[in-house]
C-alpha cells in the first residue's frame, strides 16, 4: 500500500503542495486531477524521491522508499522522457537494466509489449523516428516493464489518438487486475471518471476534493434530471428547488438542490406531452469541482 | 547498485565509442599516425633525387689526399645527417674536369703554397653548401696541421700530445643535478615534451569536457534524467558519467598509442625488406633520438613518471567532475557552452604557460602556477622536465591537485544532485548554494 501522509513542499517561498494525504491499495487506480501547476508532477516527484519534502512521510508498503525499494515503482513522465538517437530496443534494454532486470528478461517482456500495442515493426527504429503516440506507448512500456508494484503515470494519455488511449486504458485495467497500485494524473476529468476508484484534486497544492468516487458523486446533493419531451422551461424554473436549466441538444437537464426536490420535477413533467426521458444522474465530477472551488476546471 | 552502475557506464561509453564518427575518426587518426611514422618512405616513394651523392674529385699536387680523405670522413661522422660523399683521386687537369663538370661534383684542387704551406681551389657546377663548404675547408685545415707538424721536426709522442683533445672533468653541486637544467639540448627538448605530452593531453581534456557536457545535457534536456534518476541515486549517476569519460580517455590513449606502435612496425619492416632510407625525415629521427639518449630526459622522466601519472589521472578526473557539476546545473547545451568558456580558458591557459616556461626560465610566477589546480597538470610536469622544480615539488603540486579534486567531488556531488534535475535558471545560485549545505540521499 502507497501511504502518503500530510506531505508539504515549498519552492522557495511558493507552497507546490499543501498538507496532502492520501493512499492507494493493491489493485486500486487513483487519480489525481489539477490544472498544471497545481502540484501534480510535485507529488509524484516526492513520492520518488526526486525531490526532498519539507513535511510528511510517503511510505510504500510500510518502508520508506529509498533507492533500495525504489525497483517496485514504475514511472511515466509527464514529457517524453526517452532518448532519440537510442532504438526502441536500445532504450528499453538501458531502463530496464536501471531498473535491475537482466537483457534476456528485457528482451522477453518488450515482445510481448509491443505485441499487445501492435508495434513490433519498430523494434530497432530509432525512437525520433516513431510518431509521438508510438513514442508514447514505449515510454509507456518502459514504465511497467520491470512489473511493479506501484505505477505512477503522469499524464498517459497525452498525445494519443483515442484508439491508442482505448489501448492504454485496456492495459491499465489488466494493471489492475493483477493488483498493481496505480496512480495515473490528468487535467481531463473524463479520463479519471471513467475508471478510478478514488482521486485527489489539486488546487495550488492543495486537496480540493477527495475520496472515492461513488461516494463523493453520491454524498454531492445536486443531481441533473435529463428531461426529452414538449416541456416549459419556464415552469420547470419555477419549481422550487431548481437551480438552473440548460439545453444539450433536444434534451433539457434540471439541475436540482438535493433528492427531495425530484418528486415535484416529476410531478410536472408527467402532465406533459411527448415525454420520451426522464432520468436523474448523479453530477459530474466537473459540476462537483466547479461548485466546491467556485471556479471552471480548466 | 553496482550492476546499475556498469549499466551506466556501459551506456554511456557504448554512446562514446559505438558512433560512426569516432570509427571515422580513428581510422583517419590511424592513416595520419602510420603515414606520419613512415613520411620518408611516403616522400621517396613519388620519386626524386634523394640519393645526394656529392663527388668530390681531388686534383692532388701536395700528396695528401689520403690524409683528406681519412678527415673528411672523420669530421662528416660527427654531423649528423650530412650527404654521401664519394671521394676521389683524379688524375685529370683541372681545366679538363672543369669542362666535364655535373651538377653534384666538386672539384678540389690541392697545391703547395709558399707563404701558407697549403691552398686549394674549389670548382663547383651550382654554389656548394655551407656543410660542404666547412667540411672541406675543416678537414683541409687537418692535413695542414700534419704537414706543419711533419715538418716542425717533433717526435710522434709530442705530435700525439699536442693534438690530443684536452681532458674535461665535469662537476655538478646543485641537488636537482639529475635535471638538465643548463643542457644544450633544453630547447629542442621542451618543444618535443610539449608535443608529446601536452598536446594530447589538452585534446583529451577539451574532448573529455565537452563529451561529458553534451551528454549530460542531452539526459537532462530529453526529460530521460528523471528516469535515470528514478532508478539510481545521483551520485552513482555522477560517478558513472566520469568512470565513463575516463574510460574513453584509456581506450582513446590505448588506440594512439596502437596506431604510433603499428607505425613503427611498418616502418621496420619496410627497412628490412627494403634498406634504409636515406633521407632528411630519417636524419631528424636518428637526431631526435641520440638527443634524447644523451639529454637524460628518460631517466629525469623515468623517476617522475608515476607521479606525473597520478597527477595526470587525478587532474582528468577533476576536470570531468567540473565538467559534470556544469553540465547538471545548465538547462540546455548552449548555456553549458558557455558556461564551459572559463573551463577552455584556464586549460588554455596552462598549456600557453607549460609552452612559456622554457622561455621565462626561472620565472618565479610560472613556478607558483605549477602548484595550482587544473593548471599544475600540464605545468608541473614541464617545468620538472626542464629543472624549473624538483621532484618534491612536483609530488607536493599532485597533492595539492589531489586534495582539491576531493573537496571538489564532495561538493560537486551535492551541487549535481539538485542540478540535474533542476528545470530553471531562476535562483539558480540561490538553489546550488542551498545545495551545498544539506545532505541528500
Amino acid at each position: 500500500m502507497l501511504k502518503v501522509e500530510n506531505i508539504t513542499k515549498y519552492y522557495g517561498n511558493l507552497l507546490a503542495v499543501d498538507n496532502l494525504s492520501f493512499q492507494i491499495k493493491p489493485g486500486e487506480i487513483f487519480g489525481l486531477l489539477g490544472v498544471n501547476g497545481a502540484g501534480k508532477t510535485t507529488t509524484f516527484r516526492l513520492i520518488l524521491g526526486l525531490i526532498d519534502k519539507n513535511n510528511g512521510t510517503i511510505t510504500l508498503n510500510n518502508e520508506k522508499i529509498t533507492y533500495d525499494n525504489i525497483d517496485k515503482i514504475g514511472f511515466l513522465p509527464e514529457e517524453r522522457s526517452l532518448l532519440t538517437k537510442l532504438t526502441v530496443i536500445e532504450q528499453v534494454l538501458y531502463y530496464g537494466q536501471l531498473k535491475g532486470m537482466t537483457e534476456k528478461e528485457i528482451i522477453e517482456k518488450l515482445d510481448y509489449w509491443l505485441e499487445r500495442f501492435k508495434i513490433t515493426e519498430y523494434k530497432n527504429k530509432k525512437i525520433k523516428d516513431l510518431s509521438k503516440g508510438n513514442q508514447q506507448k514505449i515510454q509507456f512500456i518502459c514504465a511497467i516493464i520491470h512489473n511493479p508494484e506501484l505505477i505512477i503515470l503522469d499524464e498517459p494519455f497525452s498525445g494519443l489518438d483515442p484508439l491508442n488511449v482505448e489501448m492504454i486504458m485496456d492495459v491499465i485495467k489488466d494493471l489492475k487486475k493483477e493488483g498493481k497500485m496505480i496512480i495515473f494524473s490528468s487535467h481531463r476529468m473524463e479520463h479519471v471518471e471513467l475508471f478510478c476508484e478514488k482521486l485527489v484534486i489539486l488546487v495550488n497544492g492543495r486537496s480540493v476534493l477527495s475520496g472515492e468516487i461513488n461516494k463523493i458523486k453520491k454524498d454531492y446533493q445536486k443531481k441533473n434530471i435529463h428531461i426529452l419531451g414538449d416541456v416549459d422551461s419556464k415552469k420547470l424554473e419555477a419549481i422550487k428547488g431548481v437551480e438552473n436549466i440548460t439545453k444539450i441538444g433536444k434534451e433539457l437537464v434540471v439541475k436540482i438542490e438535493n433528492e427531495s426536490f425530484i418528486k415535484d420535477v416529476f410531478a410536472y413533467v408527467k402532465k406533459c406531452d411527448n415525454i420520451l426521458k426522464f432520468s436523474v444522474e448523479d453530477a459530474s465530477l466537473n459540476e462537483i469541482f466547479i461548485d466546491k472551488v467556485g471556479a471552471t476546471y480548466e | 547498485m553496482n550492476k546499475k552502475m556498469s549499466c551506466l557506464v556501459k551506456h554511456s561509453l557504448k554512446k562514446k565509442i559505438k558512433t560512426k564518427w569516432f570509427v571515422v575518426v580513428n581510422i583517419l587518426i590511424a592513416i595520419l599516425i602510420i603515414s606520419l611514422a613512415n613520411i620518408d618512405r611516403i616522400i621517396s616513394l613519388f620519386g626524386g633525387d634523394f640519393e645526394n651523392t656529392t663527388n668530390i674529385l681531388v686534383v692532388d699536387n701536395v700528396g695528401v689526399f689520403d690524409n683528406f680523405k681519412k678527415y673528411f670522413e672523420q669530421n662528416s661522422k660527427l654531423i649528423e645527417d650530412v650527404g654521401n660523399y664519394d671521394i676521389k683521386l683524379s688524375k685529370e687537369k683541372v681545366k679538363k674536369l672543369e669542362t666535364d663538370i655535373e651538377k653534384d661534383d666538386i672539384i678540389l684542387n690541392i697545391e703547395a703554397s709558399t707563404d701558407n704551406y697549403l691552398q686549394a681551389q674549389i670548382i663547383s657546377f651550382d654554389s656548394i653548401s655551407l656543410m660542404d663548404s666547412q667540411l672541406i675547408s675543416t678537414s683541409l685545415n687537418n692535413i695542414k696541421d700534419d704537414y706543419v707538424l711533419e715538418k716542425s721536426g717533433l717526435t710522434e709522442s709530442q705530435i700525439a700530445s699536442l693534438t690530443s683533445s684536452v681532458k674535461i672533468e665535469k662537476k655538478v653541486t646543485s641537488p636537482d643535478k639529475d635535471t638538465y637544467k643548463d643542457s644544450e639540448y633544453k630547447d629542442l627538448l621542451s618543444t618535443g615534451i610539449i608535443t608529446l605530452f601536452i598536446v594530447p593531453f589538452f585534446i583529451f581534456i577539451t574532448t573529455l569536457v565537452q563529451m561529458l557536457g553534451a551528454e549530460i545535457n542531452d539526459e537532462k534536456t530529453s526529460r530521460g534524467m528523471e528516469i535515470i534518476i528514478s532508478s539510481v541515486p545521483p551520485k552513482t549517476h555522477f560517478k558513472s558519467k566520469i568512470i565513463a569519460a575516463l574510460s574513453f580517455v584509456v581506450i582513446q590513449s590505448i588506440l594512439l598509442i596502437g596506431y604510433g606502435l603499428l607505425g613503427l612496425l611498418i616502418r621496420f619492416l619496410l627497412s628490412n625488406s627494403a634498406g634504409s632510407v636515406n633521407s632528411v625525415v630519417s636524419g631528424y629521427i636518428s637526431q631526435g633520438i641520440t638527443i634524447v639518449k644523451n639529454s637524460g630526459l628518460i631517466e629525469v622522466i623515468s623517476k617522475a613518471l608515476p607521479i606525473i601519472i597520478i597527477l595526470f589521472i587525478i587532474s582528468f578526473i577533476a576536470y570531468a567532475i567540473l565538467a559534470a557539476v556544469l553540465a547538471s546545473i545548465t538547462t540546455n547545451i548552449e548555456d553549458y557552452q558557455q558556461l564551459q568558456t572559463p573551463l577552455m580558458m584556464i586549460i588554455v591557459a596552462s598549456y600557453l604557460l607549460a609552452i612559456m616556461a622554457s622561455t621565462f626560465e626561472g620565472a618565479l610566477f610560472i613556478k607558483i602556477m605549477a602548484f595550482i589546480p587544473f593548471i599544475s597538470v600540464l605545468l608541473a610536469p614541464v617545468l620538472y622536465i626542464l629543472g624549473e622544480i624538483s621532484l618534491v615539488s612536483l609530488g607536493i603540486s599532485t597533492i595539492v591537485m589531489l586534495v582539491f579534486t576531493w573537496a571538489l567531488y564532495y561538493f560537486g556531488i551535492k551541487i549535481y544532485k539538485v542540478g540535474i534535475l533542476n528545470y530553471s535558471s531562476n535562483n539558480l545560485w540561490q538553489k546550488l548554494f542551498k545545495s551545498l549545505k544539506k545532505e541528500g540521499r
